[in-house]
C-alpha cells in the first residue's frame, strides 16, 4: 500500500500528471459493453419517449386520421376521471393490503419452519409450492377450483355451515383477487423471513432465556427488530411486483364489475387495446410511472438504509 | 450468594457416543471464583451451559443454593451469564442492553434507570449508555455484557471465554478488573477459559478438564506444585513442564546418559516399575558450567532461545538422545546462542514423578 502511494508521485514526471489512457484506448476498452447499454436504452427509454409522445396527442384507433396535438388536455382527463381515481385506490390496496398480509402470514409459517418437527422438509417443499405455479394458472386455480359458486371447493367446504352458493367472485371481486395474490407471495415473504430467523445468532436467544425474557418479550424485542430489515425488503420487493400485476386481474374478474377490481395496468390496458384510445392511456401510463418511481425511490431508500446502517454488530 | 454444587453431572449430547460432560462432580463455594479450565472440547462451556439451564443435565444433579436446578428453567436460576462473542442485542442502546434483565422480572423503570447508572458509572460506561453496541469497541462491548450481568445482582455469574475477543493488552487489564469486581461483589462465579494463565491468575479454585471429565480441583499454586496426574502437569505453566518418559536405574532413572537419584518416598511408591514419567519444570533446571563433570550433568544443544528481558528460555535437545528435547529456563542475558551446547543439572527437590502407564502421581 505505502509503496504504491510513494512510486506514484516519482512515475508522474514522466506521464505527465496521472496515468492517461488515450480516447481511442478508452473506447476500445468499453467497446464489448456497447451493445449492452444500447439494447437497453432501445428497449427501455424509447418505447418510453414514444408514451410521452403519444400521451400529448389525441389519438384514438378506431378513428383514422384523427391523431393530432392537444399538449396536456389527456393529462387533465386523466385527472378528472373518476374511474382513474378508483382505480389508482383499488391498485393501492391490493397491492399494500396483499404485500402486508402476505408478510403477516408469512412470518407464522416462517416461526413455525423455523422450530424442529417430524416432516419439515416436506411441509417447507409444500408451502413453498404456490409460488412456483405460473400466475395464469394460479389464478384459473383460484377462480375455478376454488372460487366457483357451484364446482367451488371453498363453497364445497362450507356447505355443512350453511354457506353454499356464495358467488365470491361476483360479490368480493377486489377480495378474491388479493386472496388470489396473497397465496402466491405469501411462500416469498415465508422464505425469505426463514432465512432472517435462521441468520438469528443463537447466543443472542440463549442470553435473552438467560435474562428470562417469555418467548413473547424474546420475540417482540429481539426477534422482530432483527427481522426489520427482511420484512422492509419483503414489502419493497412484493409491493414492486405486485403493483404491476395483470395475470390475476384478467383472469378473475376482467376488473369487473365496473372497475371495482381493475388495477392501474388492466385499466391502461383495457382504455389502450380495448378502447382504442392511445393518448388517454400514454398519458396514465405516464402519471404512473411518475407515481411509482416517487415510492419506488423512497422505499429502495428505506432497505438501502437500513442494510447499510444497523446491524453487524457483534 | 450461593453454594453451587455438580453432583455426578453428566451430558450426553448424542445417544451412544461419549459424554461431553462426564460424571462432574465440583463445589464452588459461596463467594468463590472458580476458573473451569482445559483444552478445547473438553467440555468446558458444556458444563457451564448445564448450570446456566441451555443445556439438559442428563444425568446427576446440579445444585444451586442446596436447591435441584435439574428441572428448573434458566431464568429461574437465579444465574446472569457473560457469553464469549458477547451476545449483546445489536437494536438496542447500552443502556437498554444493561436494562433488559431488569425489564423482564418487571422492575420498574425509576429502579431500572438507577441501576444501570450505577452499574454504568463502575464500569466505565457512563458516556456510551445511548449507544448502540456497534459503535463500541471490543473491550466497551465486553463491559457492557459485564454491565448487563451484574445489574441483575444475581447468585451466580457464570463466564465463558469473556476475554477472548480482546487483545493481549485488554485481556490483562480485564483479567484483572473482573477478578477485582467478583472480590467486592462477592457473588459466587464460574469462568471458564481455555487459557490456563487466565486460570492461575483469576480462580479462588481451578478446575482442569479434559474429554469430559474432571482432572483436578485444587487451588493454583496447589495445581502448579502437585498435579496430580501428568496431563494437569503438561497443561499448567508456560512454557510447559518437561514431560519425559524414562527408565529406571538403581536409585533413580537415568537421563542422558546421567543417572537422576529419586526421593525416597518417590522411589518407593514406583515400586518395581521399570519405566516413569518425570516432570521438571523449566525454572527447575540448574544451569552448569560446560566443563562439569560428565557424569553428574546432561549435556544438551540449543535450538531455540527466547529472550523475554527478565528471564530466558532455552528449547535444546539432549547431546546423548537426540531425540528428546527438553525446555530450560535461564536468566535475562543468557548468553547462549543456537547450537550452543549447554549443561544442565534437575533440581532433585522438584521432581513430578508420574506412572508411565496411567499418569497418576507418584505418591
Ligand atoms: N450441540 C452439540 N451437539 C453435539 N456435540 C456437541 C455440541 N456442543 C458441543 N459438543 C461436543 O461436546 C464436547 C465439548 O464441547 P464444549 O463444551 O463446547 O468444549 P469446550 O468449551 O471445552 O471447548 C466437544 O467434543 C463437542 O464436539
Ligand atoms: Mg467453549
Amino acid at each position: 500500500m505505502t509503496a504504491t502511494l510513494e512510486e506514484r508521485p516519482a512515475a508522474s514526471p514522466e506521464t505527465g500528471g496521472k496515468p492517461m489512457i488515450d480516447r481511442a484506448e478508452g473506447w476500445r476498452r468499453r467497446a464489448p459493453l456497447l451493445p449492452a447499454l444500447i439494447f437497453t436504452i432501445i428497449v427501455t427509454q424509447i418505447p418510453f419517449i414514444l408514451t410521452l409522445w403519444y400521451s400529448l396527442q389525441s389519438w384514438n384507433l378506431v378513428r383514422p386520421g384523427s391523431q393530432e396535438f392537444v399538449g396536456f388536455a389527456n393529462y387533465l382527463d386523466v385527472f378528472a376521471d373518476s374511474q382513474f381515481r378508483q382505480v389508482a385506490l383499488n391498485t393501492v390496496i391490493m397491492t399494500l393490503g396483499s404485500v402486508l398480509i402476505a408478510v403477516v402470514l408469512g412470518l407464522l409459517l416462517a416461526l413455525l419452519l423455523n422450530r424442529p418437527f417430524f416432516g419439515r422438509g416436506i411441509v417447507r417443499t409444500l408451502l413453498i409450492t404456490p409460488f412456483l405455479i405460473t400466475p395464469v394458472a394460479a389464478a384459473l386455480l383460484w377462480k375455478t377450483v376454488l372460487l366457483d359458486p357451484t364446482l367451488g371447493l371453498i363453497n364445497f367446504v362450507l356447505t355443512p355451515f350453511g354457506g353454499s352458493g356464495t358467488e365470491w367472485i361476483s360479490n368480493y371481486p377486489l377480495a378474491s383477487v388479493m386472496a388470489a395474490l396473497i397465496w402466491q407471495w405469501t411462500p416469498f415473504m415465508m422464505l425469505l423471513l426463514l432465512a432472517g430467523l435462521q441468520s438469528m445468532p443463537t447466543d443472542q436467544l440463549e442470553a435473552a432465556r438467560v435474562d428470562g425474557a417469555s418467548a413473547w418479550s424474546t420475540f417482540r424485542e429481539l426477534t422482530l427488530p432483527h427481522l426489520r430489515r427482511f420484512i422492509e425488503l419483503g414489502v419493497v420487493l412484493g409491493t414492486i411486483y405486485l403493483v404491476n400485476i395483470f395475470d390475476q386481474v384478467y383472469m378473475m374478474t376482467q376488473g369487473g364489475p365496473g372497475v371495482a377490481s381493475a388495477n392501474l395496468p388492466f385499466y391502461i390496458y383495457q382504455r389502450a387495446f380495448l378502447g382504442f384510445d392511445i393518448g388517454q392511456s400514454a398519458a396514465m401510463g405516464v402519471v404512473v410511472v411518475i407515481l411509482t418511481l416517487i415510492a419506488a425511490n423512497f422505499a429502495l431508500r428505506l432497505i438501502f438504509k437500513s442494510f447499510s446502517g444497523e446491524q453487524e454488530a457483534a | 450468594m450461593a453454594e453451587v454444587v455438580f453432583d455426578k453431572a453428566s451430558r450426553i449430547y448424542t445417544p451412544g457416543a461419549k459424554p461431553a460432560v462426564d460424571g462432574l462432580d465440583l463445589t464452588v463455594a459461596d463467594g468463590d471464583l472458580v476458573v473451569l479450565v482445559g483444552p478445547s472440547g473438553s467440555g468446558k462451556s458444556t458444563a457451564l451451559r448445564m448450570l446456566a439451564g441451555l443445556e439438559p443435565i442428563d444425568a446427576g444433579s446440579v445444585r444451586i443454593d442446596g436447591r435441584d436446578v435439574v428441572d428448573v428453567p434458566s431464568k429461574d436460576r437465579d444465574i446472569a451469564m457473560v457469553f464469549q462473542n458477547y451476545a449483546l442485542y445489536p437494536s438496542k442502546t447500552v443502556a437498554e442492553n444493561m436494562a433488559f434483565p431488569l425489564k423482564m422480572r418487571g422492575m420498574d423503570k425509576e429502579e431500572r434507570a438507577q441501576r444501570v447508572r450505577q452499574a454504568a458509572d463502575m464500569l466505565g460506561l457512563t458516556e456510551y449508555l445511548d449507544r448502540k453496541p456497534k459503535a463500541l469497541s471490543g473491550g466497551q462491548r465486553q463491559r457492557v455484557a459485564m454491565g448487563r450481568a451484574i445489574v441483575r445482582e444475581p447468585q451466580v455469574f457464570l463466564m465463558d471465554e469473556p476475554l477472548s475477543n480482546l487483545d493481549a493488552k485488554m485481556r490483562v487489564q480485564t483479567r484483572a478488573q473482573i477478578a477485582e469486581m467478583q472480590n467486592r461483589l462477592a457473588v459466587s462465579t464460574v469462568y471458564v477459559t481455555h487459557d490456563q494463565v487466565e486460570a492461575m491468575t483469576m480462580g479462588d479454585k481451578v478446575a482442569v478438564l479434559a474429554d469430559g471429565k474432571l482432572q483436578q480441583y485444587a487451588t493454583p499454586p496447589e495445581l502448579y506444585d502437585r498435579p496430580i496426574n501428568a496431563f494437569v502437569a503438561g497443561f499448567i505453566g508456560s512454557p510447559a513442564m518437561n514431560l519425559l518418559d524414562l527408565p529406571r536405574s538403581s536409585s533413580g532413572v537415568t537421563l542422558g546418559g546421567v543417572e537422576i537419584p529419586l526421593p525416597r518416598d518417590i522411589s518407593d511408591a514406583a515400586g518395581s516399575r521399570d519405566k516413569l514419567t518425570v516432570g521438571i519444570r523449566p525454572e527447575d533446571w540448574v544451569l552448569e558450567s560446560n566443563d562439569a563433570d560428565a557424569s553428574s550433568v546432561i549435556k544438551a544443544v540449543v535450538d531455540v532461545v527466547e529472550e523475554l528481558g527478565s528471564e530466558s528460555y532455552l528449547y535444546a535437545h539432549l547431546a546423548e538422545d537426540t531425540g528428546t528435547t527438553i525446555v530450560v529456563r535461564g536468566p535475562g542475558r543468557v548468553g547462549v546462542r543456537f547450537g550452543d551446547p549447554i549443561a544442565v543439572r534437575p533440581n532433585p527437590e522438584a521432581l513430578h514423578v508420574f506412572d508411565a502407564e496411567t499418569g497418576q502421581r507418584l505418591p
